[in-house]
């Protein structure tokens, strides 16, 4: 089956779902109070596209801030971790103890400390997405080819000539895996904490109408959510492809 | 191609019976044991032996990559402290390529580092892939290049720094029977032309012979000389001639003594 | 030796550094370490507190049940998808799509439609929980040697034999993992779920706390969480690392 016969069944799949959703709430199948019907999503994306996109630029803000920060402290940790054999010994079962913790546990102390506000949501969101992005920086700079390293050396590299001209465009693969993996981790974390303590944003704004049994407007906020995410991942993708042309 | 220019008075490498110990989680291995050898101006020297008999550790020692725990090692009359990038280049057994570099940047990395200016390097790299037969390539990543490229190209970089010495550990191990033989007979070309002092690390007599002006025969781990063969036959050499079977059938005689012994020592 | 010797150091480091820390500041809000070991006897007797011994049990059973149903969707997809080619190159795409999204969105619509008990907590777990299980048997299948497929084969094994006899013993140590991961997520769902919305649970009981402002009490809940979770993770680090000695 070509490339087209694929997107054709993918299609024709996606409105089966959408079929069948539809003749569940129309045949009583599905309360429209939990399940709302696919006419009324659509109908609502309209309304709550309004509503929403300020909060959806604020979440944004949030994670854009929360995921800088946290691409600083994992690639330099990460490298920290990774070159100094010493300090990777030690560290790493803190590293994935603390990885291996699960976040959300923290977010009730940083809410009361830091408040119901933006620094909370963004605080959380750098908690979010700095491990993945430190292990894998860590993991990239173990895995540089030593014989590549010790080429540079017989060729008369200085220890800054081999930082700045061998192990930086070998690791670099490793860290743009990482920064891939840490935006999605990083907006989970700021949605994180505006669902538990936000007063703005997406987040905040989705549990309101859940509480609210805003059926429609909720599924039309989480397709809203859904579809940026992935348009976010995908072009992260596709510039990963361009800048891997020699890989 | 520039030829390398060494000083009439001191031979390019002297080894005063060095050594090498490792300390592995079995306990301490003796991987060379005492080696003297001198390699003169401009000649082909071949390190043969089984694996794992310590060819490796000595290149290392004279390129200044391994510390020797005995003896000395001298480069151009100067004992060997440290990389040497004036005097001696490498070529390793996968090439050692920066796969983030096209084959032009890689041949020119050396040039590089010592602030040769973009022009320049342009000039000399371009100059030294032509003769490889590497022509329009030199904008190709190592992935988009055969395995015999990839070796060329790290050939061409070795060669880009001018240096008295070339040190060859199995540039060839990596690729498959055809190209091997393909590449031992460009070698045979490029040495000629070359003019430096050569040692070259190779399981394989077929090389051996065909490359070299002296063969050093050695033993199974601790790696100790077994025999120094000269070989004087004029280039190029027809390996079907009597006087070369005649060699191989004496050399091979002598690596397959050590690597019976070898094979049997490894766990 | 050494290395230990660091490790305990850093642990003593952290604490005394944290404990330093706290003191001179608010203790509403700063809990030193050394005043936990006493809050956690002291919970039992707090009445304003819930009892413990029940929610602790409840999230416990979510939990089970959310990984358990994680197990069985993530084997019965990632089967489907990677053995009839197909309908994986159809479908293999949208669950990537899916991954990308944070899995966090799902929560408010799961709350809307299975309320706030312990459905909607377990179905997130499922949801967070499936998505291991699933790639991990998808690159399973993909890293079986071709050949030792074609060796099976010409022996004369049928399909479903060389499917139990070869693959299965093949894709272990790649299944593995994600069947541990998936115990992680799964955990980390359920939790998640409890702490943003439910009556019961531990995450019910850390949420009441933070809400009272009962900050050593919460300190104490979520230190005892954190060393659970880490335990149930331990216990699947040690079950992973016998099947891949095992499958080779």
């Amino acid at each position: 089956m070509g490339r087209l016969g694929v997107l054709a069944c993918q299609a024709a799949s996606l409105a089966a779902v959408v079929l069948a959703w539809h003749v569940a709430v129309r045949t009583g199948l599905a309360d429209p109070l939990f399940v709302p019907a696919p006419a009324a999503v659509a109908t609502a994306l309209w309304t709550t596209a309004r509503e929403a996109l300020p909060r959806l630029g604020d979440t944004l803000l949030k994670t854009l801030a929360g995921y800088a920060l946290a691409v600083g402290l994992g690639v330099a940790g990460g490298l920290v971790l990774g070159s100094r054999r010493l300090v990777h010994a030690v560290a790493m079962p803190y590293v994935v103890a603390a990885y291996g913790v699960p976040k959300i546990l923290v977010l009730p102390w940083i809410a009361l400390t830091l408040g119901l506000g933006t620094s909370t949501a963004v605080l959380t969101g750098t908690l979010f997405a700095v491990f993945p992005i430190l292990l894998m920086v860590a993991a990239g700079v173990r895995d540089v080819d030593p014989t590549l390293v010790t080429a540079a050396v017989s060729m008369g590299a200085t220890r800054g000539q081999v930082s700045r001209k061998v192990l930086l465009p070998a690791v670099l693969p490793s860290v743009l895996a990482g920064m891939r993996v840490g935006i999605v981790f990083a907006m989970l974390g700021v949605l994180l904490a505006e669902m538990f303590a936000g007063t703005r944003g997406m987040g905040f704004l989705m549990q309101r109408m859940a509480m609210a049994f805003k059926a429609s407007e909720l599924f039309a906020a989480t397709l809203i959510v859904s579809i940026l995410s992935i348009v976010v991942v995908l072009s992260l993708e596709h510039l990963n492809q361009r800048l891997s042309r020699w890989r | 191609m520039p030829g390398g220019a060494t000083t009439a008075a001191a031979d390019p490498i002297i080894l005063e019976a060095i050594g090498k110990r490792y300390e592995t989680a079995s306990g301490a291995v003796q991987a060379v044991d005492s080696v003297s050898l001198t390699v003169r101006a401009e000649e082909f020297v071949t390190l043969l032996g089984p694996s794992g008999c310590g060819k490796s550790t000595v290149l290392g020692m004279i390129a200044g990559l391994v510390r020797p725990d005995a003896g000395r090692v001298l480069v151009a009359g100067v004992p060997c402290v440290g990389p040497n990038p004036e005097q001696v280049a490498l070529v390793f057994q996968d090439g050692g390529l920066f796969p983030w570099r096209t084959a032009l940047d890689n041949v020119t990395f050396g040039l590089e580092l010592r602030g040769v200016p973009a022009a320049k390097r342009r000039e000399i790299g371009l100059g030294l892939l032509e003769p490889m037969g590497l022509r329009g390539f030199e904008r190709k990543y190592p992935r988009e290049l055969s395995g015999g490229m990839r070796q060329r190209v790290a050939i061409a970089r070795a060669l880009a720094l001018d240096t008295p010495i070339l040190l060859m550990d199995e540039p060839f191990g990596a690729l498959d029977e055809q190209t091997r033989l393909l590449m031992g007979e460009w070698l045979v070309g490029i040495r000629r032309r070359a003019r430096k002092a050569v040692v070259f690390v190779t399981h394989s007599l077929h090389e051996a012979i065909a490359l070299s002006d002296r063969i050093v025969v050695m033993t199974a781990r601790p790696g100790r000389i077994k025999d120094v063969v000269d070989v004087t036959l004029p280039f190029p050499r027809d390996l079907n001639a009597p006087e070369v079977t005649d060699l191989r059938a004496k050399l091979w005689e002598q690596v397959r003594e050590e690597s019976l012994k070898a094979m049997g020592t490894r766990p | 030796m050494k290395i230990l010797a660091w490790r305990l150091g850093i642990l003593v480091a952290i604490l005394a550094v944290w404990e330093a820390v706290a003191a001179p500041l608010n203790p509403l809000f700063y809990i030193r370490p050394s005043v936990l070991p006493g809050a956690l006897l002291g919970m039992w007797r707090v009445p304003d507190l819930p009892p413990l011994g029940e929610h602790v049990w409840l999230t416990l059973q979510e939990i089970a049940g959310a990984y358990v149903l994680a197990v069985a969707a993530g084997l019965w997809l990632g089967f489907l998808l990677g053995l009839r080619r197909t309908v994986g190159r159809i479908y293999e795409p949208l669950l990537a799509a899916l991954y990308a999204v944070p899995s966090v969105v799902w929560y408010p619509s799961l709350m809307l439609f299975f309320g706030l008990g312990s459905a909607s907590k377990i179905a997130f777990g499922v949801a967070l929980g499936f998505f291991p299980i699933v790639l991990s048997v998808l690159a399973g299948i993909r890293q079986v040697p071709a050949t030792l497929v074609t060796v099976a084969q010409s022996m004369g094994a049928r399909p479903f034999t060389v499917f139990r006899k070869v693959m299965l013993p093949a894709m272990a140590s790649t299944m593995v993992g994600g069947l541990r991961a998936g115990l992680a997520l799964s955990v980390v769902g359920v939790l998640v779920g409890e702490i943003l919305g439910s009556r019961a649970g531990i995450g019910y009981v850390i949420n009441y706390a933070y809400g009272l402002m009962m900050t050593r009490e919460y300190a104490v809940l979520a230190v005892i969480a954190a060393a659970a979770v880490l335990a149930i993770d331990t216990a699947g680090a040690l079950v992973e690392a016998r099947v891949k000695r095992w499958a080779g």
